[in-house]
């Protein structure tokens, strides 16, 4: 009997040791709630995925996940929140190519280096419209007309580092056409002054302009995507018409660098899961997204790719600020 | 097609319990806080915005315009029961209102009130729903050049407006333009003014500076004042006056509500104008003029029904244009770009069924201030007394949750604190802090359309003079900083009307 004192506490310490280890991360991630960072105000683009992912992320996973909008300066505030945030898994953002030109543009932005992505989304491939009244019909009188008049066209498109501004940018030099862009605050200002034509031609995404499209007012010129877009399916890509631009504007989920393995692995295959579901697919859909969805290999393959594109572009632009790469 | 929208979302609202109890509360609370004396219209609705933020739009609306239309009636109880009005707007309600409720008759005072509120909040409601679609019409074909002109008529017009000199408005306006720059420049994506702190990067947002200047610095402002405790609510009698004396109040609440609208949507002119117009205009037409000022319904009816037309009116240049005409639709208007929606007439194009929210909105607003007032008279005068240190710890609170609940952000409590002690001065050294708001509202629209009409127009100014639009709004600009140098040296006499003292 006295020998077997010693056994029972050592006994009874191990099962203390095993249940006091049992509510470390590495066994029982997540046990608390998941926020998701959104760089924007509500009713955005990245906003409105964002909020598609955490509802599905949501049942693919034991705990409950938020939405917090942490808008201003260009999305790079939501996206530092994240990078300050501690490595647990707790703390998620979306971004999109805002934060590439973001990293360089200002010094006070997270740079890519500090953002690990989990997950892409959706992909939003930009395009070139012009209004109906310019009489230009297809891509090439477009170019036609560039090279007669150069500048002669004003494109309406964000402030320089947003979006449908890269896009102007990038097509000027696929095409070695020169436009005089103005910027506007948001995608909606934009569309309302193509339709007003204050500007003549705009670098929106398809889905702000595809109404007008069919309505005849405004001509879509050409897709910078592999594929044509679901919502214009007349409109051929630049690549058809035989040159070479493809761009896109997308949401990715990411998280601060320094996720442990197991943590990462488990957002990384819960995301996936929420992506691949009916109804999901069912509610993008009806949102009119074009999902790309893939892991965090493709996501960072996305964003390197984005990387190499614009950043020259920013550095002609005279937009650097930092001494990122 | 409005009226169908509007019909539609009446009907939604009202089989939506929810969205009703929202306006119930609205209403309620709406009442008591303009009721405090101390707690003006605008600080009820800053108090309250962070409230709204995690309301759908709509809802929100709901909720807000509840707040805004019941405590525009609510100055008037404290006029009537204490000869304090509770809110600017009730300023002269106390010139007729308090001597009939010193001669036993406070029911009936307050019944008048109501009354006339409540008809001319319709009055100015039915003239919104018409008045808009012809503005927006015009707005429709504004474009940068003509919205820089316009938002130059306005920062005109409104630092003119908030009570004190030209010059003191125009200089705070000027400060509120420079906060205004702070953060992303909205055409080049650069930062400024930022002194290297991300935090600043987000600029400063509305929301916060103007629950700092118009919630956090009218606290101190009643801290700091003497405690003097309210005079005993007298008792309220009958709250049924004869019917024939409202039935002959027809006329008079018909014209108040009239000028109020109109006054009220002048950017600028506010409640204050409007209701001493009403009230003079009144004792003029009068067959009784001697009975003004010792109790005479129609001196409480007149400038009611004007104040309370002037919410209807003060909406038409903040939904169509996008340029708040005082400061109770500033915070409204940080309310909708809190929630994504830039007013204007985008609005009307893009969300009809929104617009008409607003709409049913101040009508539910006036039809359930009619009733709650009617129905609990009695318990909104005792609410009166409570403690003021109570009170007023409890807005504080309510302004550091509330700018925090803007983005969740630290910055933003920050930014509140450091408004409320500006306001705060600002009052010490009798600058109104108003046009702070406005210049934050407006400057960042004129800046971004000014100069993009001149990216362009490649540079030229003529694209101001060359548009007809444009031009007009830049003549009535000038027009507006010329007449008063010019006015008094016409040397007619005339009545200057009472200024608003505070905001």
């Amino acid at each position: 009997m006295t020998g077997s004192a010693p056994l029972h506490v050592l006994a009874a310490g191990a099962l203390l040791a095993a249940t006091a280890a049992a509510p470390q991360p590495a066994a029982a991630f997540p046990d608390e709630p998941i926020t998701i960072v959104v760089g924007w105000p509500a009713g955005g683009a990245q906003d409105t995925v964002g909020r598609l992912v955490a509802e599905y992320l949501e049942a693919e996973l034991p705990v409950s996940v938020v939405v917090t909008n942490v808008p201003g300066a260009a999305g790079a505030n939501g996206v530092r929140d994240v990078e300050q945030a501690a490595p647990d898994g707790y703390t998620l953002g979306t971004k999109g190519v805002h934060a590439v030109a973001q990293s360089y543009m200002n010094p006070n932005a997270t740079p890519l280096d500090a953002m690990d992505p989990l997950a892409l989304v959706n992909i939003d491939p930009a395009a070139v419209s012009v209004h109906a009244d310019t009489g230009i019909e297809d891509l090439e009188s477009f170019i036609a007309y560039l090279r007669d008049n150069p500048g002669g066209l004003i494109n309406g498109n964000d402030s320089p580092g947003g979006f449908s501004f890269l896009t102007a940018e990038l097509m000027e030099r696929a095409l070695d056409i020169e436009l005089t862009k103005v910027p506007y605050q948001g995608y909606a200002p934009t569309v309302s002054a193509l339709v007003a034509q204050e500007v003549m031609s705009a670098t929106l995404p398809v889905p702000m302009v595809a109404d007008l499209h069919e309505a005849g007012d405004v001509n879509i010129l050409a897709v910078a995507a592999e594929e044509r877009h679901f919502r214009a399916p007349d409109v051929p890509t630049f690549t058809e018409l035989g040159h070479d631009f493809v761009f896109a504007d997308y949401v990715m989920i990411f998280g601060p660098v320094g996720l442990p393995e197991d943590v990462r692995d488990t957002l990384e295959s819960a995301l996936l899961a929420a992506m691949d579901s009916e109804d999901f697919r069912a509610a993008a859909d009806g949102i009119g997204l074009i999902l790309d969805p893939q892991g965090a290999d493709g996501a960072a393959a996305l964003m390197q790719a984005t990387d190499a594109a614009v950043h020259p572009v920013l550095v002609e632009a005279g937009l650097v600020e930092t001494d990122a790469q | 097609m409005i009226l169908e929208h509007f019909a539609d979302t009446l009907l939604t609202t009202l089989l939506d319990p929810r969205l009703m109890l929202l306006v119930v509360v609205g209403v309620g609370i709406g009442i008591v806080l303009g009721a405090l004396p101390g707690v003006s219209s605008t600080m009820a609705l800053a108090i309250l915005l962070p409230v709204s933020f995690g309301l759908e739009p709509g809802a929100a609306m709901l909720f807000l315009i509840a707040v805004f239309m019941a405590s525009v009636y609510g100055g008037s109880i404290s006029a009537i029961l204490v000869n304090i009005p509770g809110t600017p707007g009730a300023i002269v309600t106390q010139f007729d209102g308090y001597p009939m409720a010193q001669s036993g008759r406070a029911g009936h005072a307050l019944a008048y009130a109501l009354i006339a509120s409540s008809i001319g909040g319709l009055i100015g409601l039915t003239l919104l729903i018409t008045l808009a679609p012809g503005v927006v019409a015009v707005a429709m074909s504004f474009r940068s050049p003509e919205f820089a002109m316009a938002a130059v008529f306005g920062l005109v017009l409104l630092s003119f407006a908030s009570g004190g000199s030209t010059f003191r408005g125009i200089l705070v306006g000027l400060i509120g333009l420079l906060c205004g720059m702070v953060g992303f420049d909205a055409l080049t994506d650069v930062s400024r003014f930022d002194f290297g702190t991300a935090a600043l990067q987000g600029g400063v947002e509305l929301v916060p500076l103007t629950v700092g200047i118009f919630g956090l610095a009218e606290v101190l402002r009643n801290l700091a004042a003497r405690d003097g405790a309210l005079p005993p609510v007298p008792s309220i009698g009958s709250m049924i006056p004869p019917l024939g004396s409202i039935a002959r109040l027809w006329k008079t609440i018909l014209r108040g509500g009239v000028v109020g609208t109109f006054v009220g949507a002048i950017p600028a002119a506010g409640s204050a104008i409007s209701v001493a117009i009403a009230y003079a205009q009144e004792k003029r037409l009068s067959r009784h003029p001697e009975r003004f000022g010792k109790g005479e319904p129609a001196g409480i009816a007149g400038p009611e029904a004007a104040n309370s037309a002037g919410v209807g009116g003060s909406l038409v240049p903040m939904m169509t244009l996008g340029i708040p005409g005082d400061p109770i639709t500033a915070v409204l208007m940080g309310a909708l770009l809190i929630h994504g929606l830039r007013p204007g007439p985008l609005l009307f194009a893009n969300e009809p069924g929104f617009v008409a929210t607003i709409y049913v909105a101040v009508f539910l607003a006036v039809l359930l201030t009619l009733v709650i007032g009617f129905g609990f008279m009695r318990i909104i005068a005792q609410v009166m007394r409570v403690p003021r240190a109570l009170l007023f710890t409890a807005i504080a609170l309510l302004c550091v949750v509330g700018s925090f609940a803007i983005r969740n952000s630290m910055v933003d409590v920050y930014v509140m604190l450091f408004f409320g002690v500006v306001g705060y001065l600002l009052y010490m050294i009798r600058i109104p802090p108003a046009p702070l708001a406005f210049g934050l509202i407006l400057g960042p629209i004129l800046e971004e359309n000014l100069r993009r009409s001149l990216i362009i127009s490649g540079g030229s100014w003529s694209i101001f003079i060359e548009r007809p639009i444009a031009l007009a709004l830049l003549l009535l600009s000038l027009a507006a900083i010329v007449a008063p140098l010019v006015v008094p040296l016409l040397r007619r006499p005339s009545m200057r009307p009472p200024r608003d003292g505070a905001p």
